[in-house]
């Protein structure tokens, strides 16, 4: 039993219930909605500068996103031990590491597909509604394109970050077993960071809460604008989400291959 | 090819529970092995330290010499079924056995053809979720068949079947050790063994307490008894006490004899001219033997129906 | 063989059926699932934690001038405090004469201009010399004041014309009266008079100077026989703020100034034939002791800046770490995770292993069966609540204190937010039962819930919308229920940042908990319409 056959096993499983292709639909559909939303919301009056960053108002729909990817993975683990399925997975494929692995790899690839979908979207989305909301050229404001190479890298970046979510989120499943608690885990993890930095009048404590938290981090991906004034540059930012991901792998990893099924 | 599956020495704590307490064993090939024991023995938690889903504080399981994790492909060395309700119930059986059939790099050709064998074509392309549990069973046969296996492992494979389901399961049962593999079979209902099993396995609080075969362990039980009918029933005491054998009433008109064969009771009443009405041979069941042997061994007892309802350990 | 034996029959209690038992069973299946209340604990302690930390983040180091860096609460701006105990401002320039006793003054004031620091200009020029505009801040304010004494955050009443809001009458910093409307010109000149009587201080406006209305009376308690009355000019502070996500927000500001033009000066009552003095009152960072006067003859004209205001917390407050007590309750959001999924589970646990067959077996009333579980689930929550706001708020005022300012705010306040929060977390409970109940599904349901809440809060706390939107998202979302923690007092009086960054929500406290309990309450009534119907 090799990688390969756990890599079609696994993708059977996901493509035979009905459950993974709504997720992924509704990904593409709501994250382009609550970007098309938040960008309708937001004009610049003729008379003032706006201190907007285009692409990454385009993009908010991520932030909604994530929490669809989430659930994701979080089903795709927490559902086999909930019906007991992980028993005759574990039997058929007793390689566990390699079963992680696959269903690593296959959520990583569905969550860049839909997430590709869903970003190329939500550009579109900003690229047709902000001109005739003020942002015009003519303001400083050139019109979304993913021709531009800060635009592309914020686009391709969210995708990205999608994909490194599904993995975090798979990790956490893996060691927690119960998909209520693991999505508590995981939301808690992405939205407590920043609400907490909030009200924390601490300058350096702010400064380092934006920086390890896995969605603020992460999210500067989408920053196309006073870069210096990031709390981390935008690379580094997802390569902190990545390596939440991989402390949340290898612990998953550690609890499958030495607890009881 | 031949595969054993060699249990020796397993130990297992769950907590403050000792599951397993040296169980030793092995299942030969040709016959159905039947696993039995009460409620709690340890007969589950074996199995799932032999597909190495739990692992044990010590002792070893191999099928075929090789650890379980050894095995490439390992549903084509051994076949199992354990819960038949470990599914996803929006997913249909037909894709159920797919996904399994590819992590073994098998096809859908080879689905098919165990579902022509558990007879599931009707039914295999709905979700599971609707299935009876006759029919789980049948899925879980197909699944543990789908490698073509020289050893299987079956968790209680009677549990909630019809008359009829019983009767096709003991039938199957020993077709698939007339092909020559190794079948274990849990249960704690002796009468569901009793036609399929050629070999026994009786377990108790983790550990083994008899491992041979059906013919031995009933013939090793004290059932033999005779009944007797007749209404010199005094005379026919008398009679049979003085030849050595031992005699209870079971009525004005009926005793039980034991410790004589049954022609040799005829001879000695003809012979002294005392009427009877029936002698019937009393052969012990496997059930019998089975409840005497493991008399002990049983963790929860309930009450005798005295009204009390308690408890009792 | 044995002989059969029928066993007897043993007489069986009679059982009650009622609301009260189908209560205690599910409070007995709550309490006995040890993960459950486990959730419940580790609710407390995180909203106790997390609230400890931000009391905690007070800042690290500071430093003015060539003085020596410090730390802590060093570094929380010292605040001066009115009367009614909050911090305030009170800076401007003060013409004045004591007044022993009762006595009224009059005043006619036809001009009011200013001059606005363009920070647009320079705007990374703080401390160089900034180019002035003309132009009046909207709060310029000037006309009478009668104050007890010069020190800062003393006791006053005014009677003032403002740039944009008309004549106003304040007293003791919170108090604000609307007058006569409209902009002061030389042709709709304001007559402004203030008596005093005893303790009790009455405004009174006019346009014309012989027909007057009062505007307003007031009471400064303890006010000495001997006040210091005269004429005033204040400007605020102009200040440029764009907030970002994370509470940081880059300040612009600089003093504006503004020049009032007096005459008719009209004096009765017991004043000494004194002379006129004109000084400046307060100071601190934020008033470079701008002004001056000028009498010529009967006309007085005044020029001042500064301000006679509260102090509202949020991004505007003085530079220098300071925190609410709804900041303190920022762990809030981390309860309410943990407690959704409690409650979700209390809910869709049953349908996982067909429990809820059994439940529904032994009471068919299916209605009073959700109720029963709203009731234990809320109430639960509402103690757990109350237990971790209580701590939070208390212990994280005391670490607070040590490293930053705590705005201060009236116990009544306290009590509501605290209780509030309990009952905030309490109705999120049975929101996530009820959509735990309608979907069945776990991860599902606590998605919902957790996004729903949440998600609105942080667009509309990030500043990345407009504050339009985002106020909207705070009133329709059942994020609305936060309003019930805002400690936060909007002046309209006060030009300040009043956004939801800041604290200040758009719904009144208990409003905005009963838009969440709007959803609550709907989301419940659709749950048990459809357990219902549906096949259990």
């Amino acid at each position: 039993m090799n990688m390969s056959h756990a890599l079609r096993a696994e993708w059977t499983k996901l493509r035979t219930v009905a459950g993974p292709a709504w997720l992924l639909a509704a990904l593409v559909t709501l994250t382009v909605a609550v970007s098309a939303l938040a960008t309708a919301a937001v004009s610049c009056p003729s008379a003032t500068a706006c201190p907007v960053d285009e692409a990454k108002l385009s993009l908010t729909g991520v932030q909604f996103g994530q929490a669809i990817v989430a659930v994701l993975a979080v089903l795709a683990i927490t559902g086999e031990y909930s019906t007991g399925m992980i028993r005759v997975t574990l039997t058929a494929m007793p390689r566990r590491t390699t079963v992680l692995a696959a269903k690593a790899g296959l959520l990583a690839a569905l969550a860049l597909a839909a997430g590709a979908l869903a970003a190329a979207g939500s550009v579109l989305a900003g690229r047709l509604i902000l001109p005739g909301h003020g942002f015009t050229p003519d303001r400083g404001f050139a019109l979304l394109s993913l021709a531009n190479a800060t635009m592309l890298r914020a686009a391709g970046g969210s995708v990205l970050y999608l994909a490194l979510i599904a993995l975090l989120s798979l990790g956490i499943s893996t060691m927690v077993r119960d998909s209520a608690v693991a999505i508590g885990i995981i939301l808690a993890l992405l939205y407590l960071f920043p609400i907490v930095a909030n009200v924390v009048t601490n300058e350096q404590w702010h400064r380092h809460l934006e920086q390890i938290g896995p969605m603020t981090a992460g999210l500067a991906i989408q920053a196309t604008t006073d870069l210096s004034s990031l709390p981390i540059s935008p690379w580094a930012g997802l390569g902190v989400l990545a390596a939440w991901a991989a402390g949340a792998m290898l612990a998953g990893g550690l609890v499958l291959r030495l607890r009881d099924a | 090819m031949d595969e054993t599956i060699e249990v020796s020495g397993l130990r297992k704590r769950f907590g403050p529970v000792l599951a397993l307490d040296g169980m030793t064993f092995d299942v030969a090939p040709g016959q159905v092995t039947g696993f039995v024991g009460p409620n709690g023995a340890g007969k589950s938690t074996t199995m799932r330290v032999i597909l190495g889903l739990d692992a044990p504080d010590e002792g070893s399981a191999l099928i075929g010499g090789r650890r379980y994790r050894d095995l490439r492909c390992p549903l084509n060395h051994v076949g199992a079924l354990l819960d038949a309700g470990a599914l996803q119930p929006s997913r249909s059986a037909r894709n159920h056995l797919l996904w399994l059939a590819h992590s073994q790099g098998l096809g859908s050709k080879r689905v098919d053809e165990v579902i022509g064998q558990a007879g599931l074509e009707s039914a295999a392309r709905r979700k599971a979720g609707g299935y009876s549990l006759g029919m789980r069973q049948r899925l879980g046969i197909a699944a543990a068949m789908l490698g073509d296996p020289p050893a299987l492992m079956f968790d209680e494979p009677f549990n909630g079947m019809d008359p009829e389901g019983i009767v096709w399961m003991r039938g199957y049962l020993r077709s698939l050790a007339a092909q020559g593999r190794a079948v274990l079979v849990s249960s704690h209902l002796m009468s569901e063994l009793q036609d399929a099993a050629d070999h026994l396995v009786v377990v108790g609080r983790g550990q083994v307490i008899a491992d041979t075969s059906v013919a031995n362990l009933i013939a090793a039980a004290s059932g033999d008894r005779v009944e007797l009918r007749t209404t010199a029933r005094t005379e026919a005491m008398t009679v049979l006490a003085r030849a050595g054998a031992t005699v209870a009433v079971t009525g004005p008109d009926a005793a039980t004899v034991s410790g004589l064969p049954a022609d040799r009771i005829v001879a000695l009443l003809t012979r002294n001219a005392i009427p009877f009405s029936e002698v019937s041979a009393h052969r012990a069941t496997l059930e019998e033997a089975y409840m005497e042997l493991t008399r002990d061994a049983v963790e929860f007892r309930a009450a005798e129906a005295d009204g009390a309802g308690e408890v009792v350990r | 063989m044995t002989a059969t034996v029928t066993p007897a029959r043993t007489p069986r209690p009679a059982g009650r059926d009622g609301f009260a038992q189908l209560l205690r069973a599910e409070w007995t299946k709550f309490r006995t699932v040890r993960g459950w209340v486990i959730g419940a604990v580790v609710a407390v302690l995180l909203t106790v934690g997390l609230g400890l930390f931000a009391g905690a983040g007070g800042s690290s180091s500071c430093a003015s001038g060539n003085g020596p860096a410090r730390s802590g609460a060093a570094c929380a701006p010292s605040l001066t405090t009115g009367p009614g105990g909050g911090p305030v401002t009170d800076s401007f320039y003060f013409v004045r004469q004591p007044l022993a006793g009762n006595g009224s003054i009059t005043v006619r004031m036809t001009s009011l201009t200013g001059e606005l620091p363009d920070l647009t200009a320079n705007p990374a020029n703080q401390g160089l010399q900034i180019p002035m505009r003309a132009g009046l801040m909207s709060w310029a304010k000037a006309g009478l004041i009668i104050k007890d004494g010069t020190s800062e955050g003393s006791a006053y009443a005014a009677m003032m014309v403002t740039a944009d809001h008309g004549v106003r009458m304040q007293a003791d910093y919170t108090q604000d009266t609307p007058g006569l409307p409209g902009a002061l010109s030389a042709s709709d000149p304001r007559w402004l008079r203030l008596t005093r009587s005893g303790d009790t201080i009455t405004g009174y406006d006019s346009a014309d100077g012989t027909h007057w209305t009062q505007v307003g009376s007031t009471r400064l308690a303890g006010l000495p026989t001997t006040a210091q009355v005269g004429l005033f000019t204040a400007s605020p502070i102009d200040a440029v703020i764009t907030e970002t996500f994370g509470g940081g927000n880059n300040g612009n500001e600089a003093p504006s100034q503004a020049t009032a033009v007096f005459d008719h000066l009209g004096l009765a009552g017991s004043w000494t034939a004194g002379a006129w003095s004109g000084d400046y009152v307060g100071g601190g960072n934020y008033a470079p002791g701008i002004g001056s006067y000028h009498q010529a003859g009967g006309q007085f004209t005044v020029t001042g800046s500064g301000d006679i205001a509260p102090i509202p917390s949020g991004p505007s407050a003085p530079g220098g770490p300071s925190i609410t007590i709804t900041n303190l309750l920022i762990g809030t959001f981390a309860g309410l995770i943990a407690l959704i999924v409690v409650a979700t589970l209390f809910i869709t646990a049953e349908y996982r292993r067909g429990l809820i067959r059994v439940t529904l077996a032994a009471s068919p009333r299916r209605g009073r069966v959700l109720g029963a579980k709203a009731v234990v689930i809320g109430s639960a929550s509402f103690v757990a609540g109350l237990v971790a706001a209580a701590a939070a708020v208390i212990v994280g005022k005391s670490i607070a204190r040590r490293r930053q300012y705590v705005f201060p705010v009236s116990w009544a306040t306290e009590l509501r937010v605290v209780v509030g929060t309990a009952a905030l977390i309490a109705v999120v409970a049975v929101l996530a039962l009820a959509v735990g109940a309608m979907m069945r599904r776990s991860a599902a349901a606590v998605t919902t819930v957790i996004v729903a809440i949440v998600l609105p809060y942080i667009l509309a706390v990030a500043s990345i919308l407009p504050a339009g939107a985002g106020d909207w998202l705070l009133r329709l979302t059942p994020a609305a229920g936060f309003a019930v923690q805002q400690a936060a007092t909007a002046y309209p009086q006060v030009q300040a940042l009043y956004t939801p960054n800041g604290g200040y929500y758009p719904l009144a406290p208990w409003a905005g908990l009963a838009v969440l309990a709007g959803f609550a309450a709907l989301a419940l009534a659709a749950a048990v319409l459809l357990l219902g119907r549906r096949d259990a």
